[in-house]
């Protein structure tokens, strides 16, 4: 059974935008088969941490959707974890539509009521 | 004297899904040291309070929001 999953990566920022993207189409490449849709790529792009993480203070964030069968995801987290680039991932089962590319950072305004 | 019912901010803004990316937003919902605020505080309904505190603590795991705010610098 496919489901819709959202992954967020967390890489060092201190990778190129061309490593990343290497390392993206080969996570990509694990819960893709044929007959699916691509996962939507977003990029959050350099961000700084709420706090360190291995000892880094920023992050570029990556954001991906995709659909995939559940019995490919242990593979694909294996891979991940096992990647040093990476700094930390969340895997969540994405609920509702709702693509809202939040690029938030360095903006400021606020939608008080 | 019972106190007026607060609103849901969540359901007044017309969310039905609270998204744990959305940092900003649920920043309003913490407490000034980053705890999660109560419903009983922020009005909150049930049920957006349980997605707000699974949001919450996604956020937290990414790094989008600190754990405890103003410690160690």
């Amino acid at each position: 059974m496919t489901r819709q999953y959202e992954v967020v990566y967390i890489f060092d920022s201190a990778l190129e935008e061309a490593t990343i993207n290497e390392r993206l189409t080969r996570f990509n490449a694990l819960i893709q088969k044929e007959g699916i849709e691509p996962p939507q790529v977003s990029h959050w792009g350099k961000r700084t941490l709420a706090y360190p993480v291995k000892k880094h203070e920023t992050g570029y964030y990556v954001v991906a959707k995709f659909d995939a069968d559940a019995t490919a995801l242990p593979e694909f987290e294996r891979a991940i974890k096992l990647d040093e680039g990476v700094l930390r991932f969340l895997v969540v089962v994405s609920e509702g539509a709702q693509p809202v590319p939040v690029t938030a950072g360095k903006s400021d305004e606020e939608d008080d009521e | 004297m019972r106190r007026p019912q607060k609103t849901c901010a969540i359901c007044e803004s017309g969310v039905r899904v609270v998204d744990f990316k959305d940092e900003r937003t649920l920043s309003r919902f913490l407490t000034e040291r980053g705890k999660i605020l109560p419903s009983r505080l922020s009005g909150t309904c049930a049920r957006h309070q349980r997605q707000l505190s699974t949001a919450i603590k996604r956020a937290r795991q990414l790094a989008l929001l600190p754990y405890i705010k103003g410690f160690g610098g």
